[in-house]
């Protein structure tokens, strides 16, 4: 009785921390479709005004673009550079290791100001500020580690015996990483590839100091709304990047899922 | 036979050579990568804060001799130990509950407490923004409910500040320690029960101190990403809960003063990295790298 009482609480307790979790986003949800010009929740009345006013602005629009051709540039990066390195560090007995992890690790907690402010310094010298190229680079270095955490979790869940087998049966190394293991540790690399993108589209400070205030990626048009907020637009804004986010997050899980069983049945 | 050893040397050769030569194919370029868009850089920032009209550590000396400079690093230090509490207090009991629970229950848990932690910091801050303002929900409820009388200033204080940010951190907090606590043989449990031991005792006499190196791990790991915040406080604090990121933006953009802003930098840092050193070296990093699947 008292077991069950002490999980009843238990389960109350982490359904509030739960609610707390989730509650700012339903909030900002039901805001992008009030029809207020004013922030309240709950809205006093329905409208997709903030919707239209979004779409019909070319600002917005060109912000999202950049986004998108910052976000993707980054992904590429990051997937050539850390799918390679999630092998090496999975698959290699090395010292160098050690110094690897270390880096990742460093770029995982530096706080973002001192890239931004770091990245900044050196990029005037290089001439590679207000470059869509540049900052991809730099946005690179942030979204790397949680690439390479998911490969290397989907890496050390293989069996390596499938890629023996095909090394047995005469394939050279190289093929049987290309045709068998490759595949069979896509949606790893897929989820890796999503998380990157989300990095990068988050980036705020580095976006900042690395593109001034010529050209605005949405973290920054947003942060700029966000200081005056005067309307919900920018809860409208947040809404498409919530969706993003959940299609993003579903289709993660749904390929995981599917990894796992693949898995099992091969196993 | 002398043919034969020598070619077989040669063999031996080759292999050598290629073994040596992947390591470098492989882990290669994300070095130099790193290396020059992460590490050069903060070299160059390293050199701006040593460097006026010559070297000089002036800047740092600045640093630690003006009040202003200092209550920020104070008040940062607060803000983090606050967080880093709060955090584990909240987080602590779902970590429990999804250590604990079975596979539906489980998936859905990581879930809902995953989801929140891929939205824009600026979104979750802004709800906070629009829920504890003096007319805000959190406000109107509680007249409502007869608890206050008038409006309670929450937004643009260090509770704002807290709230916003342990919402932040949580997923990051319950995820360590559920990293950890699954490390726990739960064989000791039943052991403890079959002594005869309440679920309360074998809770906190065997589970909750073999939990301690995971708590003190995400503790950590909480704390030192507190430290950086930047978006959070910027929008839900008050002046005097400036945290030392807003201090590196003020001083370089607004005062374009690029060395003090780097020595600024610098003394954050250091300070991280001497934390993640901290970690590293009693929790070793591949159990970040592998606690996510």
């Amino acid at each position: 009785m008292i077991v069950r009482l002490g999980r009843a609480s238990q389960g109350v307790l982490a359904g509030l921390v739960l609610l707390y979790l989730l509650f700012p986003v339903f909030v900002v949800i039901a805001i992008s479709f009030s029809s207020a010009t004013y922030l309240r929740f709950p809205p006093p009345g329905l409208s997709l005004r903030w919707y239209a006013k979004l779409t019909a602005s070319d600002e917005w629009i060109q912000a999202f673009l950049l986004t998108l051709q910052v976000g993707a540039l980054t992904t590429i990066f990051t997937t050539l550079l850390g799918v390679p390195a999630a092998f090496g560090l999975v698959r290699l007995d090395l010292r160098a290791k050690a110094l690897l992890n270390g880096l990742l690790l460093m770029a995982l907690v530096t706080p973002a100001v001192i890239r931004a402010l770091g990245s900044y310094l050196f990029f005037v010298r290089l001439d590679l500020v207000n470059s869509v190229f540049g900052l991809a680079c730099a946005h690179t270095v942030s979204a790397l580690p949680y690439l390479v955490i998911n490969v290397v979790a989907s890496l050390k869940g293989f069996d390596l015996m499938l890629e023996r087998a095909a090394v047995v049966h005469a394939a050279s190394p190289f093929t049987a990483v290309r045709r068998i293991t490759l595949p069979i540790i896509a949606p790893g690399i897929l989820v890796g590839a999503i998380f990157a993108f989300l990095s990068s589209a988050q980036e705020l400070l580095v976006s900042i100091y690395l593109m001034g205030t010529v050209r605005k990626p949405l973290a920054v048009k947003m942060w700029e709304g966000v200081r005056v907020a005067v309307d919900p637009t920018i809860a409208a804004a947040s809404t498409g990047l919530i969706v993003m986010a959940a299609l993003a997050f579903a289709t993660a899980s749904v390929l995981h899922r599917r990894a796992r069983r693949a898995a099992l049945a091969a196993g | 036979m002398g043919s034969g050893r020598r070619s077989r040397a040669a063999l031996e050769h080759a292999r050598v050579k290629r073994a040596g030569a992947l390591p470098w194919l492989l882990l290669g370029p994300i070095a130099v990568w790193n290396a020059v868009f992460f590490i050069v850089p903060l070299a160059v920032m390293i050199g701006h804060s040593v460097n006026d009209h010559g070297l000089s550590l002036a800047r740092y000396r600045d640093l630690f001799t003006t009040p202003l400079y200092l209550s920020v690093m104070q008040t940062t230090f607060e803000i983090s130990l606050l967080v880093t509490l709060g955090c584990l207090l909240l987080g602590y009991p779902v970590a429990y509950r999804l250590a604990t629970a079975g596979p539906r229950a489980r998936t859905l848990m990581l879930a809902l407490v995953l989801l929140p932690y891929w939205l824009d910091y600026i979104v979750r801050s802004y709800s906070w923004m629009v829920l504890l303002g003096r007319m805000g929900l959190v406000n109107r409820t509680l007249i409502d409910l007869g608890l206050i009388g008038a409006p309670l200033a929450i937004l643009y204080t260090r509770w704002s500040v807290a709230i916003g940010m342990i919402q932040i951190l949580l997923p990051l907090m319950v995820l360590t320690l559920y990293a950890a606590m699954l490390r726990i043989d739960t064989s000791l449990l039943q052991a403890a029960a079959a002594h005869g031991a309440s679920p309360s005792a074998s809770f906190w006499r065997v589970f909750f101190p073999l939990s301690l190196p995971g708590v003190y791990g995400a503790c950590l790991l909480t704390f030192v990403t507190s430290l950086g915040f930047y978006i959070t406080p910027a929008l839900l604090g008050g002046r005097k809960d400036t945290m030392i990121s807003q201090l590196i933006v003020t001083v370089s953009t607004d005062m374009l003063d690029w060395s003090l802003a780097s020595a600024v930098s610098v003394l954050l840092l250091v300070v991280s990295l001497a934390i993640v050193v901290v970690y590293n070296r009693f929790f070793s990093i591949d159990r970040l790298w592998g606690g996510r699947a």
